[in-house]
């Protein structure tokens, strides 16, 4: 029943891996074709962000948190990463309705490019960050090397979201501006320009159902304080990420005879 | 001669919403999640039986809405059958839209990047195929212009090249070579002539009576998701013509 049958696994491989690669450059080229800032706009938004919060959190209400640049940049990197992610790949499917048609085209990659996009953006970004982590003072240390690692975790647990927010996108086309007010809220539920040992012990256990709770924690344990993250947490992240994963990726692929027919 | 594809008692069942289906969330909330389910189904297409040789080329007739787009689709491996089944041998390329996957900003050869990979060529397999995909096009003085400045033809000329280079084992082509000039149509017929020399068998969805019967060595009528004929393609274009004729010589309501 596969159109490809014939071409070896490998070949479906190269082939997978082209496709990939061919729908993230369209996505880079569309975005700063005909921009005279290109690229450099996706690192303004962040500057900007981070000015904005600087601002507000030093000096009009002061949170006294030392080396309060760094801080906040940690926090909010990794946060637009999952929310620009997590926006785009709901519209996957709807967005994209021509390929969803076509012929041989493996669908399931959809939302893989636009996490995998977003994860480009972050990386790019990260250059700056050391900048300013220089800046404050903070030097390399050997817990940088499990920094890859809390950036697969995120990746797993983004992705994992986005097969299931593209599948119901599907069949309610309001769904990306409900998780517009959902992300706007969990913003405030997250340790971006606060630390998260500030939220009180009694609503701890509650506060970390937020996965992105250990993920911002590592990162800023990893990079701050030199420290190795707390592994059993992100463990748990990671396993009940790819539980997700599993239980997306099989309702994506349902729900996808269906789309194209409803698309 | 090896298959190049068998269709088993195909059926595919279509949903048909209510008109005024909700769409969003918000609306299936205020009206307590009524009416999301179908309010009927239909059968597309059913109990559709028959086997391609390769090298053949097979025309497919019939009014709009009997299921040749369907057939073609799911021949493709777009959406799954509901009975039923299709077995495809080899590569299938597919002209069901008009380059997938374009984009009007990004230039010609940009696009052919994307829709030859889309269309499951390797980015490798695109660059050595490039200069004779451009040049099967007629648009090498554009190829470096964005597609919005194309015409129609033109973008066609583009899908259809791209198409035609995936060396398909199977080519379906729904519609679409009409949008091109005469010259260029011609073109298109001798390039199909050509695939097919090489054992690609060919299906291809058309309302000119003229071409399939010159160009098909084999028919195919559908009239509302069945199989009426199969055959020598000026048997089966005259049955569906007469077929056709007869429905408005007949007294309106049957």
């Amino acid at each position: 029943m596969s159109p490809q049958n014939a071409t070896s696994s490998r070949q479906q491989w190269v082939h997978l891996r082209d496709v990939l690669c061919v729908l993230v450059s369209r996505d880079f080229k569309l975005r700063y074709k005909r921009s005279v800032m290109g690229i450099a706009w996706s690192l303004l938004v962040p500057l900007a962000q981070l000015w904005v919060f600087y601002v507000v959190f030093h000096t009009i209400l002061p949170l006294n948190i030392p080396n309060f640049t760094s801080f906040l940049f940690i926090g909010i990197l990794p946060w637009n990463w999952f929310q620009t992610a997590l926006l785009m790949s709901s519209g996957a499917l709807v967005d994209n309705r021509d390929l969803v048609k076509q012929v041989g085209f493996p669908v399931a990659i959809l939302p893989v490019v636009a996490v995998l996009s977003q994860a480009i953006h972050f990386l790019l970004s990260l250059p700056i960050l050391a900048a300013f982590l220089w800046f404050d003072g903070f030097r390399p240390s050997l817990a940088l090397i499990s920094f890859p690692l809390v950036v697969l975790v995120q990746f797993v647990l983004t992705l994992s979201l986005s097969y299931v927010f593209a599948t119901i996108q599907v069949k309610f086309r309001d769904i990306q501006h409900l998780l517009g007010i959902v992300l706007f809220l969990m913003f405030y539920v997250t340790p971006i320009f606060y630390d998260s040992s500030a939220i009180p012990a009694d609503i701890q256990p509650l506060y970390r159902a937020n996965p992105l709770v250990y993920l911002i924690d590592a990162y800023r344990a990893i990079l701050m304080r030199g420290q190795f993250p707390a592994s059993p947490a992100l463990l748990v992240v990671l396993g009940s990420s790819a539980l997700i994963l599993m239980v997306g990726y099989a309702i994506f692929m349902r729900a996808r005879n269906r789309f194209v027919e409803e698309l | 001669m090896r298959d190049a594809i068998t269709v088993e008692r195909l059926g595919k069942r279509f949903r048909l919403y209510h008109a005024d289906r909700p769409w969003t969330l918000h609306e299936s909330l205020l009206r307590g999640f009524q009416r999301l389910r179908p309010a009927e189904t239909f059968w597309g297409l059913r109990e559709v039986s028959f086997t391609v040789k390769a090298g053949r080329m097979v025309g497919v007739v019939g009014r709009n809405g009997a299921g040749k787009s369907t057939l073609l689709r799911l021949i493709g491996g777009v959406g799954r059958p509901d009975e039923g089944r299709v077995e495809v041998y080899g590569r299938v390329g597919a002209l069901l839209t008009l380059g997938a996957g374009f984009h009007p900003e990004l230039t010609g050869r940009e696009n052919v990047f994307v829709n030859g990979v889309i269309s499951g060529l390797t980015r490798a397999e695109v660059t050595r195929r490039l200069d004779s995909i451009i040049d099967f096009a007629e648009l090498e003085q554009y190829i470096d212009r964005p597609l919005r400045v194309y015409s129609t033809g033109m973008q066609m000329r583009l899908a259809f090249s791209v198409a035609t280079h995936t060396q398909p084992d199977l080519l379906l082509i729904d519609e679409v070579l009409g949008v091109g000039d005469y010259l260029f149509q011609r073109k298109c017929l001798d390039r199909i002539q050509q695939l097919k020399a090489n054992g690609c068998a060919i299906l291809l969805v058309s309302h000119e009576a003229a071409v399939i019967q010159s160009m098909c060595d084999e028919s195919l009528w559908l009239r509302k998701g069945q199989l009426m004929s199969h055959g020598d393609s000026r048997r089966v274009v005259e049955e569906y013509l007469a077929d056709s004729e007869a429905q408005v010589h007949a007294p309106a309501g049957s």
